[in-house]
């Protein structure tokens, strides 16, 4: 445990999940037996219960994100494990309301079969449940991926924004198709300078030469198709800027939210250099930025990286956006 | 026109769970080694572990009363398979439990022919729908699918004891079949060419739980290569 502060490895979770749960016991329960965290407080407009979900290692996705305004519950796996599918029914069906259960799920195989057996056993109990399955990730876009793009940071954005459609009472099929929307507009893209410390090893889960960087990390330490040179914020951030944009293809005028997210062990200050060569980055091209958001928010352990989403708003999005939250991690 | 002595009621389901949990455990190595040649090694343990979870539900369960419905072990079974098994095989099992538990409930309280092919189509689409697997990607639906298609060509008046048997056959051909597939999806994909002779454990599984019905396997060689006649 030299490189981690925790009692042992295996501890790890169960620890800062407890610690969690008692630190935000005023947002949300914590259900030991099943493994899940429920919000104590949600709109009573609100028809579909919000429920996300994946492995640990993380935080604060997904549990800082329950609360007033997005997630009714969310379900912790072991570090980059899928939560059992036990775990994911029981939450479910505590989070479930008049019209069921929407499923907010990153893709990754062992998330989309765990998710899977417990829609197939909330539709055995007569319980709707939909799916929305976020793949934002931009490097792992290719046709040789059978298993497709990535769940990455966009996730946050996807929940935010859901929770608050949510709040006005939309039913299952208009929050999946909602999500469905949002996911395609928005896209990740991830770097990293040092892998993050494997628990129980203390070894990075990578090596990088000196100087390098990978370009296109994923969250669980995938590595990318290429290491790039670790040169200056401007050249690294105009790159991924382009690469976007490009993605995206935003209409002249469309508003767009940017989120700058650490992976783990990158400080504040560098964090805002990133954004602020971002938002020059878009101003030069024309491009719209009218919200923002910076800090840790989709972590993988203490990965030493961070990745820029940008999703193309329009002004329903923006309202749903800036809509009240209370959450542990995000609060306005 | 024959008569049966078996009642296919919940005593009948109750035997082929416990005589499923029994010819898990007998083929265990077997499956472990086939695992360990195609995935991650496991499935034996797995499916062994699932198989017990079923006996403790069955022995709290009273199986012994007059009148058991057939759904209620099967029932239990799913429950245990989808609550207390790690991994992914274990669970879909479970969710053929589940669906033949529903199909069997919705013809209480006895087990019939057409409930059965119901059930296990059912089964089958629900873990082709969370598994995204085809038949011919080298997974537990290339024994299920043959096995419903067999059962779905049964007649209605075929007792359900014969139509399982029929239904195993089926199946274990699809076990064999899969040994000249090569994985597309699973652990297995990714040794691409270096398993193709190698049977899918989780078919095998499959395959098992049919056979059980009417009676145990103690071993899997007479039917992974069946003597020439």
């Amino acid at each position: 445990m030299a490189a981690y502060f925790g009692n042992a490895a295996e501890d790890l979770v169960p620890d800062g999940l407890a610690g969690f749960a008692r630190a935000h016991a005023s947002l949300l329960t914590h259900d030991t037996e099943h493994g899940y965290l429920l919000a104590r407080d949600t709109a009573p407009g609100r028809r579909v219960g919000l429920l996300s979900g994946g492995g640990s290692g993380h935080e604060p996705l997904h549990a800082g994100f329950v609360g007033r305004g997005m997630l009714d519950a969310a379900v912790p796996g072991r570090i980059f494990a899928s939560p059992h599918n036990r775990s994911l029914y029981e939450a479910s069906v505590a989070a479930a309301r008049e019209d069921g259960v929407l499923h907010i799920v990153k893709n990754y195989t062992g998330d989309r079969i765990n998710f899977g057996i417990a829609a197939e056993r909330l539709a055995h109990r007569g319980i709707p449940c939909a799916r929305v399955l976020v793949d934002d990730d931009l490097a792992s876009d290719s046709e040789d991926i059978r298993a497709g793009r990535r769940g990455t940071g966009g996730t946050v954005l996807v929940e935010k924004i859901l929770g608050a459609a949510a709040d006005s009472g939309l039913g299952l099929d208009e929050l999946a198709r909602l999500g469905h929307d949002l996911v395609a507009r928005c896209r990740t893209l991830a770097v990293a300078s040092r892998a993050h410390t494997a628990p129980g090893t203390d070894r990075p889960a990578f090596e990088l030469d000196p100087g390098q960087l990978e370009f296109g990390v994923g969250i669980h330490g995938e590595r990318a198709d290429r290491a790039r040179v670790h040169g200056p914020s401007r050249e690294l951030v105009a790159e991924m800027t382009g690469a976007l944009l490009e993605a995206l293809a935003p209409a002249p005028g469309d508003p767009v939210i940017a989120l700058v997210n650490g992976l783990g062990s990158v400080t504040p200050l560098e964090l805002y250099g990133v954004f602020g060569e971002l938002g020059r980055q878009l101003d030069d091209r024309g491009t719209v930025l009218s919200r923002s958001l910076v800090g840790d928010y989709v972590t993988a352990l203490d990965m030493r990286g961070f990745s820029i989403t940008l999703m193309v708003a329009d002004p329903l999005v923006l309202e749903r956006y800036d809509a009240p939250v209370r959450t542990a991690a995000l609060n306005w | 026109m024959t008569t049966h002595t078996v009642p296919f009621d919940g005593a009948f389901t109750d035997a082929w769970m416990r005589r499923f949990a029994r010819s898990a455990q007998a083929a265990e190595p077997e499956l472990t080694a086939l695992d360990q040649q195609t995935g991650d090694g496991d499935f034996g343990a797995n499916l062994t572990a699932g198989t017990r979870a079923v006996l403790l539900r069955l022995d709290a369960l009273d199986t012994g009363a007059a009148g058991l419905p057939a759904a209620a072990p099967l029932d239990a079974a799913a429950t245990a398979f989808l609550d207390e098994v790690g991994g992914t095989s274990g669970p879909l099992f479970g969710l053929l439990l589940q669906a033949l538990a529903r199909a069997a409930a919705a013809e209480a309280p006895l087990l019939t022919t057409p409930a059965l092919a119901e059930g296990i189509a059912e089964g089958l689409a629900a873990i082709r729908r969370v598994g995204e697997a085809e038949p011919g990607d080298k997974t537990l639906v290339d024994a299920l699918h043959p096995a419903a298609g067999a059962l779905a060509a049964a007649d209605d008046a075929t007792p359900p004891d014969a139509a399982l048997r029929h239904a195993a056959e089926a199946a274990w051909q699809g076990v064999r079949d899969t040994a000249g597939l090569r994985a597309r999806l699973g652990r297995a994909a990714y040794l691409r060419e270096r398993a193709t002779d190698v049977p899918d454990p989780g078919a095998v599984g499959v395959a098992l739980f049919l056979t059980s019905a009417g009676g145990t396997v103690t071993a899997l060689t007479p039917y992974l290569s069946p003597a020439v006649s």
